[in-house]
């Protein structure tokens, strides 16, 4: 026994000693801090923010965006296109330089089997091929994508990583299929977990749900190689866990920041923040069915909770970066209101409503929210802050909070009388907001249909999808987000701003709003 | 009655035991009132009732409760605990993925509480009522008192913040690659690996969540192994032995202490799968990916599976623990043997 | 009067149990009286003072929506000591109950209700009670009645043993000798004999109790969240390691009361448990 002892407290003390760690030294490795939202890395399934930091590591579209905003169109894949007098046609011409991971050169085929299973896959980003009619290749470099009507959104759309091209050839290997029931008979997302069959600039080697995403260099790329060997994604879904560990040089980069954490992370010489606006829109649903939303569909309630909420503080409470926009399109997009033209706290006009909506004394109501944190969104503090708001007009609101999931659930159903979610755009165009409006994705989830709906507003729906002219588009869209503050089942409460902080030393970092950080940009 | 008799008859009883089991966490998994189906289909496909009912179909849940679980247990037993719905890998794959670094995590909880705890104990019950009995049983008390989420963030503000003696949240540092999976315990792998280094890390990065997961079981078994101790060194055989001009410690070593020690392998035996469920709140705030994490997303987002997967495992480490317990005892006490 | 005497020396041997039960009754007063005592309501939220920190005019800082975190420890009692109280209870009651009668009937009646307390028994308290909260919804009946489906097993096997320890003492085979229902035996005769110890053990129970709880809340699965909890206050703050405050009082205020609870209950035992008091005298 007392010769085992001694054998061990030797041999840690050779292991204190001579014991550290090694590194890989010779290897260029970024260490991403992220707290993991997505659950596939099947690229034609892309939904999740964080999922595009590997998608668009790995994957390519047709067509992009510049590195840091979300303003102009540029050639990707497609070196250019032409789009048909009617703009029911669109013509891509393909780079004939571009080839897979396994060396495969791109061909149309791989595009338009791209396109057919994400629309047939019926997974959640399939609405964004709602106005694709079909998909065809011409020759084999020319994509011929033919619309249903036209739709002045669809490059934007196409730069969506669900419109990720695949090797076609490696993904039906795998199991997948385009055919009309791939819903049911693909089986190539396991495949896609742990592989890929991109054209981008990385590949997945490993993924390992929760824990780690590790990508490693493509070393077929076409374009110029990237700065790192391996990228490795780890999920650290505690933003205090992120700044620690940042602090500590473990990481390189921290996805998650939260405003509060800004002013400890400036003083940090060896840190650099970037800070800025989001696009996420932070809103109240009232249901317009008076079987759900009970209160909450009467109109004159929902303006009232327009008038009662208190806009400065909550613009104050989100912290750094975050705004109040003026109605249902956030900030930044073209047509939005200025922010200085949204409603102002009025507790009195607040109060006549709701005493000529019969409720002089108030009433009880149980507001539903996702109890999770959003690029610092805390939702439970957001809803308590609501609760002490509408409690000042006599509105008693009881907080319950749900599993995401299920509060997911019951909000795509439409089921819930009252609730505060949060909107990312799926493209970046201000069509994305027509959402908000009858028969929209939201509208719909607010019982809000064309046959409960104003004429009036059903009128410059029906005007603005289809409308070109784009200063003509922005005076619809200014009208109906006049609309929006007067009526409709939904109170815009904030825009937070989103952060992120970095090691001081690490260059290229830029953001936008379609895939915020593009990894494969960075270098030492 | 012989070892193997005793043996047997644990065995036999195990097996309604598991069977209550499953039917209560199989109950409670259908309870959860949200349809995985929409959580689980992207919003097009949940729309779609074809989908829907072939989902429904592909999980069985489109059948009669009983018949679920019927199917549930006949694949239980070829060792196909079913497919995570969230992660669509086999929910035995995960739990393989997931056990490792939760028994790392609870087995060095209960070393460091085994050694502080039997250590104070002694030291306690032999000094007893002096200034150090009084500190060693404050210890004790602060240990058994403190709440675990909350000792975790004091001490990652204080060791790893203020003083940085011990390395941040995670199993390793992050930029270190793991080591080759063998056993999936990082401390062993990297032996296997001969990479002192990473063994070096992972000991580190074990260091401070243990103490904090092992803290409660220390109190408790400083506690026990304390009135334990007492009653043994009052008893005749010790003043004998004493009297025999012994040195004290080789008295309380050589036969108070292995006397004592019977009602400490229970506690700690209980203590050991407590640890292993009750790392759910050590493994949130250090970032460590184990089973206790992976039971609390599978809730969160009502993976049926994989929440029947973890029921049924932590379970079975309960009761296979007592099961060694038992046989502990069986070899440490003569009378259980002989009677 | 000889008895109250030796009573007040042992207290006097054992300081602990003493500063742990005025702890404990200051508790109570706090809880009871936290509309007097506290300087802010516990929901007054004024959000631009939010996170600041510990002043004169808020003693323990101020949280993410302004609310005096002092305010809110104080009303936090209110909560946690009722809750864990109650889980005790319920959990003793129901455990009794079974023992009680496994104990007496033995046999096969026994072994069914061993097996049955066991598959109880074998369930992490965590990982049903997250479980149940999802199944239920999160709020505090919901948490309370989770730990008590899986706290009572350990109130049935003590008290088994203890009612087959003195089933066959000479004045239960009298009272079955005259003819005494089973019922009336088991609750008149038996039962009153098992109350000391199981005292003792929920007495240390409590503070386990309170802490499993807070754990509970911790994770989300408690009180609403706006309501003033120790275990909530906590975690909320885990995201602000800069603003210390947030967390370190609410799990200080845990941490009292569950030591508190622990030197009384230690205490006790030590007064009740003749062994260990043939030790300390």
């Amino acid at each position: 026994m007392r010769r085992f002892i001694t054998v061990l407290f030797v041999l840690s003390l050779i292991v204190m000693v001579f014991g550290t760690v090694t590194a890989q030294d010779d290897e260029k490795v970024l260490v991403v801090g992220l707290s993991e939202d997505y659950h596939s890395l099947d690229p034609n399934r892309a939904y999740e923010p964080g999922g595009s930091q590997v998608h668009h590591s790995v994957y390519d579209t047709l067509v992009t965006f510049p590195s840091d905003s979300v303003d102009e169109i540029l050639p990707n894949l497609a070196a250019d296109w032409d789009i048909s007098e009617d703009g029911l046609v669109y013509t891509f011409y393909l780079r004939d330089d571009v080839v897979f991971s396994n060396g495969d050169p791109l061909t149309a085929d791989d595009v338009v089997f791209s396109f057919n299973r994400m629309k047939n896959l019926k997974d959640n980003p399939a609405f964004l091929a709602d106005t694709i009619a079909s998909v065809e290749a011409a020759d084999d470099l020319t994509v011929v994508l033919t619309l249903e009507h036209p739709d002045p959104a669809i490059l934007a759309k196409l730069i969506f990583d669900a419109f990720s091209v695949v090797n076609a050839d490696v993904v039906r290997e795998h199991g997948g299929t385009d055919a009309e029931d791939a819903a049911e008979t693909d089986t190539a997302e396991d495949w896609l977990m742990n592989n890929s069959a991109g054209t981008g600039p990385y590949m997945v080697e490993s993924y390992e749900p929760t824990v780690q995403t590790v990508l490693v260099r493509n070393p077929n790329y076409w374009g110029e190689p990237a700065y790192f060997d391996r990228i490795i994604i780890q999920n650290l879904p505690e933003t205090s866990t992120q700044k620690l560990i940042l602090e500590a040089g473990d990481i390189d980069i921290a996805m998650d920041v939260i405003a509060d954490q800004l002013p400890s992370l400036r003083q940090n010489d060896a840190i650099e923040v970037f800070s800025t606006q989001s696009d996420t829109l932070i809103f109240l649903l009232c249901n317009q069915d008076p079987e759900i939303g009970g209160p909450m569909s009467d109109p004159l309630v929902q303006r009232a909770l327009r008038y009662a909420v208190n806009y400065e503080e909550l613009k104050f409470l989100s912290g750094e970066g975050a705004d109040n926009p003026a109605a249902m399109v956030p900030i930044g997009f073209a047509g939005a209101l200025d922010p200085s033209e949204g409603l102002t706290r009025d507790l009195d006009q607040a109060r006549a409503l709701l005493a000529e909506a019969g409720y002089a004394d108030g009433f009880t109501i149980d507001l539903e929210y996702p109890d999770f944190n959003y690029i610092g969104t805390e939702f439970g503090i957001v809803a308590q802050k609501v609760q002490a708001d509408l409690a000042e007009v006599g509105i008693t609101v009881n907080l319950v909070p749900q599993e995401f999931q299920v509060s997911l659930e019951a909000y795509r159903a439409g089921r819930q009388g009252f609730s505060l979610w949060l909107w990312n755009p799926d493209y970046y165009d201000t069509l994305d907001y027509v959402e908000f409006l009858p028969n929209g994705v939201v509208g719909n989830r607010a019982n809000w249909t064309d046959e409960n709906a104003d004429q009036e507003i059903l009128d410059l729906r029906d005007a603005v999808i289809v409308e070109t002219d784009s200063a003509t588009r922005n005076e619809l869209f200014r009208q109906i987000q006049l609309y929006e503050q007067q009526n409709g089942p939904f109170v815009p409460l904030f825009q937070p701003g989103v952060h992120f902080a970095y090691d001081a030393n690490l260059q290229g970092f830029a953001y936008n709003g379609q895939w915020r950080v593009d990894l494969t940009r960075l270098h030492y | 009655m012989s070892l193997h008799v005793y043996l047997m008859r644990r065995l036999v009883l195990m097996i309604p035991l598991l069977v209550g089991i499953s039917i209560v966490s199989f109950t409670i998994s259908n309870a959860i009132p949200a349809d995985p189906t929409a959580a689980n289909l992207g919003e097009r496909a949940a729309a779609d009732p074809d989908i829907v009912a072939a989902f429904r179909h592909k999980w069985g849940l489109d059948q009669p409760l009983h018949v679920q679980y019927l199917t549930y247990m006949r694949n239980l037993l070829r060792g196909d605990m079913g497919t995570s719905i969230r992660s669509h890998r086999p929910v035995v794959e995960e739990l393989r993925r997931y056990l490792p670094a939760t028994i790392e995590l609870a087995t060095a909880g209960i070393l460091v509480s085994v050694i502080a705890g039997v250590i104070f104990g002694v030291v306690s019950a032999v000094w007893r009522n002096k200034p150090i009995d009084f500190v060693v049983r404050i210890l004790s008390l602060i240990g058994v008192s403190a709440p675990v989420f909350w000792l975790a963030l004091i001490g990652l503000l204080v060791l790893y913040l203020r003083w940085d003696v011990v390395p941040g949240p995670g199993r390793l540092d992050a930029r270190v690659v793991p080591p080759a999976r063998v056993t999936g315990l990082y401390t062993v792998d990297s032996l296997v690996a001969g990479d002192l280094g990473l063994f070096r890390n992972s000991i580190e990065h074990l260091l401070l969540p243990a103490l904090v997961l092992g803290a409660y079981s220390a109190g408790l078994i400083t506690r026990i192994t304390r009135s334990s101790m007492l009653e043994v060194l009052s008893q005749d055989y010790i003043t004998t032995a004493r009297s025999k001009g012994l040195r004290e410690w080789v008295v309380v070593m050589r036969h108070a202490l292995r006397n004592a020690l019977m009602p400490v392998v229970t506690i700690i035996g209980l203590s050991y799968s407590s640890l292993l469920s009750g790392a759910v709140l050590t493994e949130t705030i250090f970032a460590w990916e184990g089973i206790g994490r992976y039971a609390y997303n599978a809730a969160r987002t009502l993976d049926f599976p994989a929440i029947m997967g973890v029921s049924m495992l932590i379970a079975l480490v309960f009761v296979v623990t007592n099961l060694v317990v038992d046989i502990l005892y069986y070899w440490l006490d003569p009378r259980l043997r002989h009677g | 009067m000889d008895n109250l005497h030796t009573v007040r020396l042992r207290m006097r041997q054992n300081p602990l149990m003493v500063v742990g039960a005025i702890v404990c009754l200051v508790w109570i007063v706090i809880s009871m009286a936290a509309g007097d005592l506290a300087p802010y309501h516990p929901l007054e939220q004024s959000v631009m003072e939010r996170l600041q920190a510990p002043s004169s005019d808020h003693l323990f800082g101020t949280d993410q929506l302004g609310r005096d975190v002092l305010s809110r420890v104080l009303y936090g009692g209110r909560t946690s000591l009722p809750a864990g109280l109650l889980v005790v209870t319920s959990a003793m009651l129901v455990g009794t109950a079974f023992g009680a009668v496994a104990g007496y009937m033995g046999g096969m009646w026994d072994e069914l209700l061993m097996r049955f307390t066991e598959v109880f028994m074998a369930f992490p308290i965590i990982i049903l009670a997250m479980a149940i909260a999802a199944a239920l919804g999160p709020n505090v009946t919901n948490a309370v009645i989770a730990m008590s489906v899986v706290w009572w097993p350990n109130y049935a096997r003590i008290v088994r043993s203890l009612v087959i320890s003195v089933k066959s003492d000479a004045y239960v085979e009298s009272a079955r000798a005259i003819g005494s229902s089973p019922v009336r035996i088991l609750l008149i005769t038996i039962l009153p004999n098992c109350v000391a110890p199981a005292l003792v053990m929920a007495t240390l129970d409590i503070g386990n109790a309170i802490l499993i709880f807070a754990g509970l809340s911790f994770l989300g699965l408690g009180p609403e969240p706006s309501s003033p909890e120790w275990g909530r206050m906590v975690s909320d703050g885990i995201d602000y390691f800069d603003q210390w405050w947030l967390s370190t009082f609410p799990g200080l205020a845990i941490f009292t009361v569950v030591m508190a609870l622990n030197f009384v209950g230690d205490g006790m035992r030590d007064l009740l448990d003749p062994r260990t008091r043939k030790q300390i005298g």
